[in-house]
């Protein structure tokens, strides 16, 4: 039977009523309700009781709500549509706070971008020296030897040490020396370039180290004498579009070098860059079998499953067993190792890890200055607290909004959402947020690495072609969201609805014990960063200006004199005729790191030297007679050497560390010293001196070293470089002229020089580096902090207009209203400081233990830093207190 | 007549297949279908059955079209070519269980 126009009206009214409104499900239920109907009525009812039969099945309004409810859900629940919905949802909230969203991004994308410059550099320190096939098994010899009042820790050994190594101790499988000679002049033809990194080394030097040899046969690549392998580099410097191999080079105008191979460059990842390998089987100092100089880097190769334990007590006993002999004809007869310990002296050889070199070692003769791995620690750990900061102020803002967001969460509650809901929500919104921001840090870390590569002297770049990075950058991004996000996700939800719709709930302001503790947290850390930077600084001020004991400005060094050959006196008379130019010195041995040193033991005449005690370790430095005149030093006792007096070919002048070494009996002066002549060091042939004045103490290694003990004596032979002390302002001319002069005495030579005042500041690169990097991570972390406080304040503000109209009303002055927004944030900032204080003193001690000569840590530093963070958010609050402040009250108080 | 609780896990089974059999049905068809074949032991109840027609139709195992007779609109549900494999599978699966249970509950079945 079917059922009429009216009744269908009717049902379809009724059933609207009763809530069956959804679009879709209506018409269907409708149709299933009026075929159901029609069945009853077959049956002989009434329409109105088979209408209501039909709907006691369907359990009346509830049952029917109830299958308009499941059936929506059934479309509802596939994931992509629901993760749609809060990825619209996150946006419209974001475009909505725009404010606070740029606020956000900026900050976090600024924290992600300095941390990745940051992570990529680790990445790379810890990479150093891994591109060795046998990295492994590959260790370096050290050193320690304590020795007539002079302590080294080098990386020096003797030169029979390696070929003794790969002979007598089994776990060796091959070892190789090197010997470092400085720069060379090379040239193919007549140009000479200078070249500075020249190295001579061992034939097993490519069997040890993992280094592509390109041209030329590997096997026996460096077995003849006057043999070399180069790199790549230098291959295309000097044979450009051609082939290298079999071609011939010459060094310092004088020995020649038949090219036997030519190896890919040096990965920049190396603690060592050798253009040019020369072979050692040409040098005779190599074949030395002295064991008591210690003049080459040593490496070696230990077999495969070695115990490098073993082999290192092996190395000590076979120490031990050279050395013995020889030193008994130094020191006498029934010298042993065992008597010299106990005289208080040292010579211990340990092997050093390959892989230990770049971060774990600062011995003296490193080829290239290695990195800390406490610096790495610091780095990292100062890169999290920045990143940490960003988080901080995406969960601040949050919560701090919660306010206006806390009525969303109510209707949304009312609607149906579960707490998990909300929290997916809010945990969308942060994820999101956090891969915009990391997709700006790429940015950010384009634009920084530039600046930090210069900074750090490193070619980071970002691996654009490598899947782990995009990987980490996902993982990282979703992790931040998470971590970012989880805070203020379970603090929103958390909200009552009854509570927050009846407008009961006292939100932004009160819930503020966390956020306070996360404001102090953030400035903490600039607090200690900013105090960190400063003393860095000053302990770098303090070296650079401190009393050295000689004149370090207004010198330049000519290097390399010996291309001058016999011309090299001529040259300075003729330099010396120019008033610009006070005085002239020759001398290879300079206050400055990376010059010339020499070390040897001398004893006060009359003493005897097979006592140990008697015997003084002392830099000889050869120099000429304007040496402590050019160099500024100041004779405190005696006299400077001069050409009045020819004695002065067998005088010596000490500084005040050497004279007291020698314990002379009365004044110095007249003195003589006593050490062993030749090339034999033997005890037939002696040499004297006589000490004619002492020279005020100078530093001559960074001042992380105290002052050794030094003799100046004069050299026959002017040698090394030719230094000027010059007082013009011109240093454009005076270098001119200096050039000119050189070109015409020696074309084709290399003109190089360099001031001592720069040389001098380069012995402090790392804490120059040090310093400018924490300066830079502490100004974004205090951008950062600041752009958190900024917003936080903006916030305040926002939602105390109504209290800062009625307060202005009632008459209280702008000044008093900046003063109140300003004033809770005042208090954690003051927090803050007190707590820093305290990590900072600790962290710069420690870091100053180093130093021989230190900073002291006043007050004044501490003071100072505190006013800087407190100032700094003192005017990112004011701006917005005072924007607050100055309002109408009418504005504030009219809508209601 | 069979208990709810029963017919649960079996619900889209028996669609599926009324609608393979049968080709298009409205909602209703199906009720009536379903109660003839099981002498009225299995009434579907339409708080299951629409959400679990929608839930299939979202997931693109059926597809529907409307008719409009008078004032009322009607709505065909007919498998998709998906939906057909679907039925095949669910049926196999289902005696597969049937035959499982037997051995379970240890009794013979006809």
């Amino acid at each position: 039977m079917k059922l009429s126009e009216d009744h269908i009206s009717y049902i379809v009214k009724d059933l609207n009523y009763r809530g069956i409104v959804v679009e879709g499900i209506q018409e269907e239920l409708i149709d299933h309700v009026c075929s159901s109907v029609e069945e009853e009525m077959e049956k002989g009812l009434r329409f109105i009781d088979a209408y209501h039969n039909v709907l006691k099945k369907f359990g009346h309004t509830s049952g029917l709500r109830e299958t308009q409810k499941q059936t929506l859900h059934s479309h509802h629940t596939k994931p992509q549509d629901m993760l749609k919905n809060y990825f619209i949802v996150a946006l419209r909230n974001l475009r909505k706070h725009s404010f606070y969203s740029l606020i956000n991004i900026l900050g976090l994308s600024v924290g992600v971008g300095v941390c990745l410059v940051i992570a990529l550099f680790v990445f790379n320190e810890l990479r150093y020296d891994k591109h060795h096939e046998h990295a492994q098994r590959i260790y370096r010899v050290k050193a320690e030897i304590i020795f007539g009042g002079n302590h080294w820790k080098m990386v020096f050994a003797p030169a029979p040490m390696a070929a003794a190594l790969a002979e007598e101790i089994p776990e060796v499988e091959a070892a190789v020396h090197f010997r470092q000679r400085g720069s060379y002049l090379v040239k193919r033809e007549t140009e000479n370039i200078k070249e500075p990194n020249v190295i001579w080394a061992g034939k097993d030097f490519f069997k040890i180290f993992t280094v592509p040899v390109r041209q030329g046969n590997v096997e026996g690549i460096l077995d003849q004498p006057n043999t070399m392998a180069i790199s790549e580099r230098a291959a295309k410097k000097f044979f450009p579009g051609e082939s290298a191999l079999g071609q011939t080079l010459t060094l310092d105008n004088k020995f020649t070098f038949k090219i036997t191979g030519v190896y890919e460059n040096m990965p920049a990842a190396s603690h060592f860059h050798f253009d040019f390998i020369l072979s050692t089987e040409g040098l005779d100092e190599a074949k030395q079998t002295f064991w008591l100089s210690n003049n080459f880097q040593t490496y070696l190769l230990l077999r495969e499953g070695a115990n490098a334990k073993e082999a290192e007590t092996k190395l000590v006993q076979m120490t031990a067993k050279h050395i013995e002999p020889q030193l008994a004809t130094v020191l006498g007869e029934g010298a042993t190792m065992e008597k010299f310990t106990q005289g208080g002296n040292k010579m211990a050889y340990a092997l050093q890890p390959l892989q230990d070199i770049h971060l774990k070692s600062d011995l003296q003769g490193e080829f290239e200055p290695g990195f800390s791995i406490t610096y790495v620690y610091m780095f990292l750990a100062v890169a999290l607290f920045i990143l940490v900061i960003a988080c901080i102020n995406f969960m601040n803002l949050s919560t701090a909004r919660s306010a206006n967001r806390a009525k969303e969460v109510g209707v949304r509650k009312v609607m149906g959402s579960f707490r998990s809901h909300l929290v997916r929500q809010f945990l969308t919104e942060s994820t999101l947020l956090s891969m915009l921001s990391f997709s700006i840090a790429i940015g950010i870390t384009y634009l920084l690495l530039p600046l930090f590569n210069n900074l750090a002297d490193r070619t980071l770049s970002i691996p654009f072609n490598n899947p782990a990075f995009y990987i980490i950058l996902v993982a990282g991004a979703v992790l931040t969201g998470l971590l970012a996000g989880i805070y203020p996700s379970f603090f929103l939800s958390a909200f009552k609805p009854v509570n927050v719709l009846k407008g009961h709930v006292s939100l932004g302001m009160k819930s503020g014990f966390i956020r306070s503790s996360l404001v102090v947290f953030q400035f903490t850390i600039s607090i200690i960063l900013i105090i960190a930077t400063i003393a860095v600084f000053s302990q770098l001020n303090y070296i650079q200006n401190k009393k050295i004991g000689f004149n370090k400005d207004q010198v330049i060094m000519v290097e390399d004199m010996y291309a001058l050959g016999e011309q090299s006196q001529a040259y300075k008379n003729e330099i010396l005729r120019n008033s610009m130019f006070v005085s002239g010195t020759f001398s290879g041995y300079l206050p400055v790191s990376d010059t010339w040193r020499s070390d040897n033991p001398w004893w006060a005449e009359g003493k005897d030297y097979q006592q140990q005690e008697n015997l003084v370790s002392l830099q000889n430095w050869t120099v000429d007679q304007d040496y402590v005149k050019t160099l500024g030093m100041t004779i405190i006792d005696g006299r400077d050497f001069s050409p009045e007096f020819p004695s002065d070919s067998t005088a010596v002048i000490l500084n005040e560390t050497a004279a007291r070494n020698f314990n002379f009996e009365g004044n110095p002066v007249g003195k003589k010293i006593v050490t062993f002549g030749g090339q034999d060091m033997s005890a037939d042939k002696l040499e004297t001196l006589t000490v004619i004045g002492v020279v005020e103490n100078f530093h001559f290694e960074s001042l992380k070293e105290n002052i050794g003990a030094v003799m100046l004596f004069l050299s026959k032979r002017p040698q090394g470089n030719l230094s000027f002390r010059f007082q013009s302002q011109d240093t454009r001319a005076v270098i001119n002229l200096l050039e000119s002069k050189w070109k015409e005495i020696a074309p084709g030579q290399p003109f190089t020089y360099s001031f001592l005042d720069d040389r001098f500041g380069k012995m402090y690169t790392t804490e120059t580096r040090l310093g400018k990097v924490f300066a830079i991570f502490a100004g974004f972390a205090i951008i950062i902090a600041c752009l958190g406080l900024f917003a936080l304040t903006a916030f305040t503000a926002e939602q105390r207009t109504k209290e800062i109209g009625i307060r202005k009303v009632l008459g209280a002055s702008v000044g008093s209203i900046v003063l109140l927004l300003s004033k809770e944030f005042g208090k954690l900032i003051a927090i803050a400081f007190v707590l820093a204080s305290p990590l900072a003193w600790y962290g710069i001690s420690w870091w100053l233990r180093d130093y021989s000569y230190k900073i002291e840590i006043g007050v004044g530093l501490f003071l100072f830093a505190g006013l800087a963070a407190f100032a700094i958010a003192w005017l990112t609050m004011s701006f917005q207190s005072f924007r607050a402040a100055s309002t109408n009250p009418v504005k504030s108080l009219r809508s209601e | 007549m069979h208990s709810p609780e029963l017919l649960k896990g079996t619900l889209q089974t028996i669609v599926l297949k009324v609608l393979k059999d049968h080709g298009r049905m409205y909602g209703y068809e199906i009720t009536q279908r379903v109660k003839e074949l099981s002498d009225e032991r299995i009434m579907l109840t339409e708080g299951a059955l629409y959400p679990a027609l929608h839930k299939l139709e979202a997931e693109g195992m059926l597809k529907t079209e409307t008719e409009t007779i008078g004032k009322r609109v009607r709505k065909y549900y007919s498998l998709t070519p998906q939906g057909r494999n679907l039925v095949k599978e669910r049926v196999s699966e289902f005696i597969d269980f049937i035959q499982t249970m037997g051995n379970v509950l240890q009794v013979s079945l006809r």
